[in-house]
């Protein structure tokens, strides 16, 4: 850059911070609009991150944990006789993929009967030390415990399937399936624990056990059918894909929560949806309240700018004058904005907000009541980003308006 | 007027200017004709709607004229474009305006240095060049304010030290005097005087204050968008009626004498007829 054109730039500058200065109670007001207007954005993209966080962290917590991995077909078609054929092979490419957390489990489907009635369940088994690092199905018990190392033919059943059965703890319970040969089988179990989540998926229709138990009751020892994994969400992408590769020959699935249940991402598309949604509202907001402000600017120095014009500042200074004001107004803005949204997300990310008041039972959606925002720097800085966009957007008008004034009638009408 | 001259600073052929508020046209300058050469201390004459800040608003290429051409230190400044006529308004022209005009967020100086920064001058130098200005006419001391916090002289006096921070040939004053008390006025105008005498920057004034009038080096009166009488000025003679004056008395160039004695000669016709017809 020149030296004279690092001077009119900074006279551009100047003219756009003097003027700004001049009018402080509007320019307040409109740095005032934008702030609120960006610090509500951040808290509106910092609650629903911490609402999505918690329902998905919930949601896998609960049962199905970030990525399963079965025999190939078997979610479609849980069988038997789709059990993993060669699990040690999965344990060594998960512990080389660096992945601490899994738990290994036997699914099935079976008829639970009580001294009354008879209930479908999905019959899991499940190591309890492993399941521990993969759920919290354990903090989910309500009534009695969880399993134990060494609890053989104990029953945990979800709090409605009980209810149905209306069995108590300590209870018989007794469940009929198949064995791997497609026989059927009855084993009796101790009812020792009720899951009283609120989650449909869970109070209804499961019944839980050791995973050697359930091997031993339809004779497949040692096998699984599923491999649960718990990682964090930005890691399943990738994971997946080195487990793919890893893996590849042994027909197997490896299934990230969203393929499993794609409901759920299509529900959080739809939500951010909403906010992008929101978001397009705000800006818009912000763009006509500073379009109205740097119209009013222009409409007061009309004269001024004949006066610049006359005296030799090109059409194009003049046009930068009035954008560098409305770039100034969007900075300052911003900086308040993100300044106050931060403070709100901090403090509210410290105390929680609590959505019973509001909506009452929000464990159905496995969303806990209280919410803990939590704000992404990609969400901030799409943000910023739309916000300065329509900062440059409503100076370019008024700077083009400018731009077209003729000296003399800017001078003599302004 | 006479054919133009190769000395001319300006000059300005068959201009004609016509506003228009809707429909209804508005005829400002009507055929004018005008020479100015350098040094000269110029002042426009003429009512309110005569066509005087018109015809320097053409001067200064603020705007474009209907019909006829302007030459300004030999540039047709009517044939450049709007950018051209800027950058030729920086380098060549200073304004003073009837309102100040002053950039209201600057201080006295940082208003005198603007034009420098403009023309790419460095802020250290353009605020020596400010200060030396404003010493000029004799405001030094009251660079820092604003406009607001400077009487209506004074802030006039810094719009001259703007006009002639850039160094123009040319200044154009539109009614630097309207709103200013007489005493203030005055004390303007010589300054205007002085300034012109020790630099020899073409000052054209458009004014209807007698005072102005008085210390025009020429007087050029418009009326009705044309020019209708004009006169050099130095030294001073009395203004006096047409039939006590004799032309060839008076220090004037031929060329002006000539269009004076004519202008005369119709100004008696004129009041000849007008008696007859009272008489009858």
């Amino acid at each position: 850059m020149t030296r004279s054109t690092s001077t009119l730039n900074s006279i551009v500058l100047t003219v756009a911070l003097r003027n700004l200065l001049g009018h402080l109670r509007r320019t307040l007001l409109t740095v005032g609009a934008i702030a609120v207007g960006l610090a509500a954005l951040i808290f509106l993209w910092g609650f629903n991150e911490g609402l999505h966080r918690n329902m998905l962290g919930n949601f896998q917590n609960a049962i199905i944990g970030a990525v399963q991995i079965h025999h190939q077909g078997f979610f479609q078609h849980p069988e038997l006789s789709r059990a993993i054929r060669n699990p040690e092979r999965i344990v060594t490419g998960l512990e080389k993929a660096g992945v601490a957390r899994y738990s290994r489990r036997l699914e099935t489907f079976g008829l639970a009967v009580s001294d009354t009635t008879t209930q479908g369940v999905m019959l899991i088994g499940m190591d309890p030390t492993q399941e521990q690092l993969v759920t919290e199905l354990a903090k989910r018990i309500g009534i009695g415990r969880f399993l134990q190392p060494g609890d053989d033919y104990k029953l945990i059943l979800g709090a409605t399937t009980a209810n149905n059965l209306q069995a108590k703890l300590g209870d018989e319970v007794i469940i009929i399936g198949y064995d791997r040969y497609g026989a059927m089988v009855a084993e009796s179990f101790t009812l020792a624990g009720i899951i009283t989540s609120g989650e449909m998926g869970l109070d209804s229709g499961m019944a839980i056990t050791s995973l050697s138990t359930l091997q031993e009751m339809v004779d497949l020892p040692e096998q699984v059918t599923t491999f649960v994994i718990n990682v964090e969400e930005k890691r399943i992408p990738s994971l997946v894909d080195e487990l793919d590769h890893a893996l590849r020959g042994e027909s197997l699935e490896i299934m990230p929560w969203y393929s499993m249940f794609p409901v759920m991402k299509e529900w959080i598309i739809l939500h951010n949806g909403f906010l992008y949604l929101f978001i397009g509202v705000v800006i818009f907001i912000v763009l006509a309240g500073e379009l109205n402000t740097m119209l009013l600017s222009m409409l007061e120095r009309t004269r001024e700018f004949g006066v610049l014009m006359a005296i030799g500042t090109s059409r194009r200074q003049v046009a930068m004058m009035m954008l560098a004001e409305a770039v100034l107004i969007g900075i300052i803005g911003i900086a308040s904005g993100i300044l106050l949204g931060y403070v709100i997300i901090l403090v509210t990310a410290e105390i929680g907000i609590d959505l019973s008041i509001l909506l009452g039972s929000t464990s159905r959606f496995y969303v806990d009541p209280l919410i803990y925002p939590h704000l992404k720097l990609d969400h901030l800085g799409l943000t910023i980003g739309a916000i300065l966009l329509a900062s440059i957007l409503a100076g370019i008008y008024p700077a083009w308006r400018a731009s077209l004034l003729q000296p003399a009638e800017a001078v003599r009408n302004g | 007027m006479p054919d133009q001259t190769p000395t001319s600073i300006i000059k300005a052929r068959d201009l004609h200017k016509c506003y228009w508020v809707g429909t209804m046209p508005f005829p400002a300058l009507h055929g004018i004709n005008l020479d100015i050469e350098p040094g000269e201390f110029t002042v426009l004459a003429g009512r309110s709607g005569s066509g005087k800040s018109t015809l320097l608003n053409l001067i200064g290429a603020l705007e474009s004229a209907d019909n006829g051409s302007v030459e300004v230190l030999g540039e047709n400044i009517l044939a450049m474009g709007r950018d051209q006529r800027t950058r030729f308004r920086l380098q060549n022209i200073g304004f003073v305006f009837q309102a100040y005009n002053l950039i209201r967020v600057f201080s006295a100086r940082e208003n005198v240095a603007y034009v420098c920064q403009l023309q790419g001058k460095g802020r250290k130098k353009s605020m020596e060049i400010a200060d030396h200005w404003l010493h000029e006419v004799e405001i030094g001391h009251l660079g820092y304010r604003r406009p607001d916090q400077l009487s209506g002289g004074q802030q006039q006096r810094v719009a001259v030290a703007r006009a002639l921070a850039s160094e123009p040939k040319i200044i154009l004053a539109d009614e630097p005097t309207a709103n200013l008390d007489s005493m203030t006025g005055r004390r303007l105008i010589h300054l205007m005087q002085d300034l012109n005498r020790r630099l020899g920057t073409t000052f054209l004034i458009s004014s209807h204050d007698p005072d102005v009038k008085q210390a025009a080096g020429r007087l050029i009166k418009l009326a009705d968008g044309q020019i209708v009488d004009a006169w050099d000025n130095i030294p001073k003679p009395p203004i006096a009626p047409a039939s006590a004056c004799p032309v060839e008395n008076l220090p004037l160039t031929k060329r002006l004498r000539n269009y004076l004695r004519e202008a005369r000669k119709k100004a008696l016709n004129k009041r000849g007829h007008k008696m007859n017809e009272d008489q009858h």
